[in-house]
């Protein structure tokens, strides 16, 4: 469970100083499929940042299983995005010269696991997005949507705690967006792994089952919701009872 | 351990996917070290040949002098002769070196009109040599270029070729040398010239006059005196210890004659040179140092760019979770890979080249004849094999190309995660 309390995040340009986050405060349980939803400039990579351990904030306290991130250090901070944090990019920032596979097994790799336990849970992530038969592909020889799928299965191949995805499908299109999120779904609900994505597009927010609205660096709305497609089965608390293991 | 593997595969893919960057930074390491390689080569090569050729045709190995001759070296006064060279050369024996007895003086050429174009004079030294004694200490009899060797206790001379280009003389041609005797009168030395030398010293051939040492113990009322008795061994010993080798050997002598006796080695007598070179040797790194800076710049500049190419792909990597030292890691085993290349490149370029070099040389005798460049070498520089400078020219590459990624790469790690994630 991640506990957002209170955070307030400052940046300076220059002269002025800008308040992208102004006094958030979100609970994320276990197997939650959420957005944050927002306008541009509202704080959703800002938050994001921070619920990743990427950036560390000015005010409040962000828990993850109880332990506060801010009295972790540099090198604890990265550990801990090793072992359980998973992340998806909107520019999907694969690794040009690996191969497809290669790229998935990545985050396996530096967790220094065996070859065979690598081949094995990277091929199996790779057969769930829908890859199994273009492990050998580079990235320049995948579409985007591929790619993007290559990336969801790199942030899945170490069964991490949480996803976080920073507008997956900005650089696709809705087609393609859509079933990115499709898949996604699919795997939170298989997995039951935490997923929080952000985007500002209305047809990407009604997949979640839970949306946040940020404005202005605070939080405008916060509520669970029917979603809209293929997650129909699940319940709208957005709590799921499926997560295996941590 | 395993990360470790990973990040090895991961730097060597990278490194055979921006073939075009891995090859110019290759090619600049390369270039660079070869570069450095060859230089290095030339400049030791003519060094060492200058060095040959003092020892060979100027100063031999080691000199001995009395000392009051060679504290008054540029009057080159007889009266401060070794009186019995022969008891000299006796108690040099056991130190298995060669000696040439020789008679070193100051005298005034005399060309008059018919042979000669002009009439004229010039002050120059003449040295007196043992036509078959000589030979065991120098070379200049193997340098003759037209005409003969000298013969013992004739009225002959060789003098250097250049010498006899300058002053218009010819192989036949009269030369009158005024000087002193021992015992300080005039005298009139006329002989002729038998043979021209052209030796790899510039030296002797722009300035040496040569006579038999007979006629000039006849001539200068010497009575067997010499100046000096030259001794040969290879340039390479240690003079320390063939000084002391000899210093031992003389001290058999009696204590009179050894007391006034100067050893002076090559490095003394060839001290001009010896100064010039050194000098010569700061220019040299100079040289280096520049040749260094040059391939440093080539390399650095490919390495920025390529570590800010990716300053996105560093975001993610530590997004991810890779630590900073897991990072800087692919990044130096890159920069080593590519170093290697380009050392390995470097050295086979270097090599080859030096190869010709070493082999034929460069011919420069055009330039030669006309510039004293102070080198005791004629008209062709060849190279020598370093291989000290060929084994540390391969590590600096590599450790050169690591270092200077190391810059970049520093950069990109102290910038905030998110700042890097979204660098453009
Ligand atoms: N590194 C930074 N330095 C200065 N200002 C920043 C920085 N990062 C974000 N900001 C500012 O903070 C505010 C929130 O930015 P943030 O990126 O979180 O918004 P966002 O909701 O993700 O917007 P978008 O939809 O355009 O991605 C913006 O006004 C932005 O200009
Ligand atoms: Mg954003």
């Amino acid at each position: 469970m991640i506990e957002v309390t209170g955070v307030k995040k400052t940046y300076r340009s220059g002269e002025t100083l800008v308040h992208a986050l102004r006094g958030v405060s979100i609970k994320i349980e276990n197997g939650e499929f959420m957005s944050i939803a927002g306008p541009s400039g509202s704080g959703k990579t800002t938050l994001l940042n921070l619920i990743g351990c990427l950036d560390t904030a000015d005010h409040g306290s962000i828990l993850i299983d109880g332990t506060d991130i801010s009295t972790k250090d540099k090198q604890e901070l990265a550990l801990l995005r090793r072992r359980s944090i998973g992340f998806i990019f909107q520019s999907f920032n694969l690794i040009p010269v690996l191969t497809a596979f290669e790229n998935a097994a990545f985050p396996l790799s530096l967790l220094g696991l065996e070859e065979k336990e690598i081949q094995r849970r990277t091929m199996e992530i790779l057969k769930e997005v829908g890859l199994g038969d273009m492990a050998h592909r580079k990235p320049a020889e995948l579409s985007g949507g591929q790619q993007q799928r290559v990336a969801i299965a790199r942030a899945l191949v170490k069964d991490p705690q949480i996803v976080l995805a920073d507008e997956p499908t900005a650089n696709l299109d809705s087609r393609t967006g859509q079933e990115i999120l499709e898949l996604m779904e699919g795997l939170n609900r298989n997995h039951g792994t935490t997923f929080v994505f952000s985007t500002h597009d209305k047809m990407v927010m009604d997949f979640a089952r839970r949306l946040v609205l940020l404005h202005d660096g605070l939080i405008q709305k916060d509520e669970s919701q029917e979603p809209s497609l293929g997650a129909s089965t699940t319940l709208a608390t957005g709590v799921s009872t499926e997560r295996q293991g941590g | 351990m395993k990360s470790r593997l990973f990040l090895l595969r991961l730097a060597m893919k990278n490194l055979f996917r921006h073939t075009r960057r891995t090859f110019i930074t290759g090619i600049s390491i390369a270039v660079g070290l070869a570069m450095f390689i060859l230089i290095d080569s030339l400049l030791v090569g003519i060094e060492e040949d200058s060095t040959r050729n003092l020892v060979l045709y100027e100063t031999s190995s080691t000199s001995i002098m009395k000392e009051d001759y060679w504290a008054e070296k540029e009057n080159m006064p007889l009266k401060h002769s070794i009186e019995k060279p022969e008891a000299v050369i006796e108690a040099l024996q056991p130190t298995g070196y060669s000696a040439a007895p020789r008679i070193s003086f100051s005298g005034e050429l005399i060309m008059r009109q018919d042979p000669y174009p002009e009439d004229g004079s010039m002050q120059t030294r003449v040295i007196a040599i043992d036509p078959s004694l000589d030979t065991e200490v120098y070379l200049l009899d193997e340098s003759i270029s037209r005409g003969r060797f000298l013969e013992q206790d004739e009225m002959g001379v060789v003098i250097g070729e250049w010498l006899a280009e300058d002053i218009g003389a010819d192989i036949g041609s009269p030369l009158t040398i005024i000087t002193r005797t021992k015992s300080g009168y005039f005298q009139t030395i006329d002989v002729e010239i038998v043979g021209l030398v052209n030796t790899p010293n510039p030296i002797v051939n722009r300035t040496g006059v040569y006579i038999p040492l007979e006629t000039a113990d006849y001539l200068l009322e010497m009575n067997g005196a010499v100046t000096q008795i030259d001794l040969s061994f290879p340039y390479t010993t240690d003079l320390k210890e063939s000084t002391a080798n000899i210093q031992s050997a003389l001290s058999k002598l009696p204590p009179s004659t050894m007391d006034e006796l100067a050893v002076v080695d090559w490095k003394e007598l060839g001290k001009d040179f010896v100064a010039l070179a050194a000098a010569k040797s700061g220019g040299t790194k100079v040289i280096l140092f520049l040749v260094f800076l040059i391939a440093a710049v080539g390399i650095s500049n490919t390495m920025l760019m390529s570590v800010y190419e990716r300053i996105r792909e560093i975001g993610m990597f530590r997004a991810m979770g890779m630590s900073d030292g897991e990072i800087r890691l692919a990044f130096l085993m890159e920069a080593g890979g590519i170093g290697l290349i380009g050392a390995t490149a470097g050295v086979l370029l270097g090599v080859l080249v030096n190869i010709p070099m070493v082999e034929n040389g460069i011919d420069y005798s055009f330039l030669m004849r006309d510039f004293d460049m102070g080198y005791r070498i004629t008209g062709i520089a060849r190279g020598l094999w370093n291989y000290g400078t060929i084994v540390s020219a391969f590590v600096t590459g590599i450790v050169l190309s690591i270092v200077i990624a190391f810059i970049p790469t520093s950069k990109a790690l102290k910038m905030q995660v998110t700042d890097a994630l979204r660098f453009q």
